[in-house]
């Protein structure tokens, strides 16, 4: 094998072609955007277009000594816990049903996917009139089961409101994790489990000693990846309580929003999100080298 | 293997909820969407709609600016799905077929740059956008969503250039084909699942986006669906019947655009996923 690959074509040169756009727009709208919020976070920013007078450390002393950036970090991480935790037991539990064999399975394993295809603001407008206090058809419905007596005001208190805010966003998600997790179950051999049961492990014990064990690197990548990509949920929230009530559901995201088109403190906000992505990224790798020695173990 | 009848009610019952948690309250807002409003907030709510009626429908296309919303948002997933096959293709294939020197830490380098919370970048775009005169175009929202999607097709390309045989190439150079032919003739065809998997994953994306194109988009006329829904919420007072149609004829697209290739989708999503 020549190390230019097929029939001695200059692999370089083509790679330089076949990269220059896909490359150059992602270093343009990600990398070189990353590198300027690092600037931004060193100038003090109020109006749009002006580059204002260089700041200093004085923006990341501003959000540190703030309460409320505090408790907006900690309220984003309840909210990623919350999420992860909550998709998570909802996805495996929707992988292991369609990973069983039954008439319609194939439709069921598409059209599960249904409420990731469907924009926030529409999760938004369902949720918000199914949950309503008035003519909603949830509060009607847990009545009539008996679980509550009264209408309940689901957006009413602030950890009413976080708690349905992570059932909603999990609703939206849960779904996308559960066929990534039922591929990952797929995978496992078939004998395994004939062996198994042939040997009189019941079903519980076939799913610690097998199921469980080949799937949790899988279910490792996920939660890293679940892990970012909710702390960057920011429409639902804002969408639902926009950060209310009193700041109850006011997440990093939502705060740097507000910060930045609200109040238009651009400095302050691109140093919010500076941290926001060192942490981000700090955590993502602890999660990835936890996972590593499983992953070489395969 | 066989299942006892315990092993059947918890399949079933497995199932049930699934559906009830997916698809009821899906059904739900499309079929109150064609009640009349005094039914819709019912004490007492309907399953089955007693009355029926288009008005929400009527209001929705001749009096808002749903309509235009509509065909901003189609307009922009079309392209940024199609700039995103290309580009991940292009892409895919320098990764995934060549060999040349720092393509791993390139390859890495992309992935880890998607790892960024979008916030991070929503500050710096908008000011870099601000400067090149791309604030309120559709083209800045094609460019975001093409940047978000492409790592992560990137990625499931990835999947889709592992499943093909090298050989196929190998022969057609053999047969004195170039690059261009090789890839129109041979590779596209066979990538075509993976291709749609891509598109529908694009699409979807910017057809859902919505913290950028509220802060990138002035002008009502050049809103996206998700934004003008969002404005629409506030602008009337809740009228739910008109807020459930807009949300009906929101989904119907995707839903339609899924069912041609949802298959592959969630074949090349479960594919990426393991590998």
């Amino acid at each position: 094998m020549t190390k230019s690959g097929i029939a001695g074509r200059n692999d370089g040169r083509i790679a330089l072609y076949l990269l220059a756009a896909p490359l150059g727009l992602l270093a343009a709208t990600l990398i070189l955007p990353i590198v300027s919020a690092v600037n931004i976070s060193l100038h003090d920013i109020r109006v749009i277009g002006s580059d204002g007078p260089f700041s200093g450390a004085d923006n990341y002393v501003a959000i540190l000594s703030d309460a409320v950036f505090w408790r907006s970090l900690g309220n984003s991480v309840v909210w990623v816990l919350g999420n992860s935790l909550v998709q998570t037991v909802l996805a495996l539990t929707a992988a292991l049903v369609l990973n069983q064999k039954f008439p319609g399975v194939k439709i069921a394993r598409i059209w599960i996917i249904l409420t990731w295809i469907i924009p926030t603001v529409v999760v938004v407008i369902i949720w918000r009139w199914l949950l309503s206090p008035s003519g909603g058809m949830i509060n009607p419905l847990l009545i009539q089961l008996g679980i509550i007596d009264r209408p309940v005001g689901f957006f009413a208190n602030g950890p009413m409101a976080f708690s349905t805010l992570i059932a909603i966003n999990s609703w939206r998600w849960f779904p996308f994790v559960a066929v990534m997790l039922l591929a990952a179950l797929q995978r496992i051999p078939g004998d395994l489990y004939e062996a198994a049961a042939v040997d009189g492990a019941g079903p519980l014990r076939r799913f610690r000693e097998i199921t469980w064990p080949l799937l949790q690197p899988t279910l490792l990548v996920l939660t890293v990846m679940g892990t970012l990509l909710s702390f960057n949920v920011f429409d639902v929230i804002w969408l639902l309580t926009a950060g209310g009530p009193a700041g109850a559901t006011q997440t990093l995201p939502v705060l740097i929003y507000e910060t930045a088109f609200k109040a238009y403190r651009m400095g302050e906000a691109a140093a919010m999100s500076v941290i926001a992505s060192l942490l981000m990224i700090g955590l993502a790798l602890a999660l990835l080298k936890m996972l590593a020695p499983k992953e070489t173990g395969r | 293997m066989k299942r006892g009848p315990i092993g059947w009610i918890a399949l079933i019952a497995g199932l049930a909820v699934l559906a009830a948690l997916v698809l009821v309250p899906i059904y739900l807002v499309a079929s109150s969407s064609f009640k009349l409003p005094r039914e819709i907030i019912n004490r007492v709510p309907s399953w089955f709609p007693k009355s029926f009626t288009l008005q929400h429908y009527q209001k929705l296309l001749a009096t808002s600016d749903f309509p235009t919303y509509f065909g901003n948002s189609v307009l922009v997933s079309s392209v940024s799905a199609l700039l995103t096959v290309v580009l991940a293709t292009l892409a895919g294939y320098a990764f995934f077929r060549l060999e040349f020197r720092g393509r791993d830490a390139l390859y890495r380098a992309v992935m880890v740059a998607y790892a960024f919370p979008s916030i991070v970048i929503l500050i710096p775009i908008y000011l870099m956008f601000a400067k090149a005169g791309l604030i309120d175009t559709r083209a800045a929202l094609v460019i975001v969503n093409v940047t978000f999607a492409l790592p992560f097709s990137i990625w499931m390309m990835r999947t889709f250039f592992a499943s093909l045989p090298k050989e196929l190439e190998e022969a057609a150079s053999i047969d004195g084909a170039g690059l261009a032919a090789t890839a129109w003739y041979i590779l596209i065809p066979l990538l075509g699942p993976g291709l749609a998997s891509i598109a529908i994953f694009a699409f979807v994306s910017a057809w859902t986006e919505y913290l950028f194109a509220s802060v990138l988009i002035l002008s009502d006329a050049k809103r996206t669906l998700p934004v003008g829904l969002s404005g629409i919420i506030g602008q009337y007072q809740i009228d739910w019947g008109l807020l459930l149609a807009g949300a009906t004829l929101s989904v119907v697209p995707v839903v339609i655009f899924f069912a041609f290739v949802g298959r592959w989708f969630v074949s090349g999503l479960t594919e990426g996923a393991v590998k």
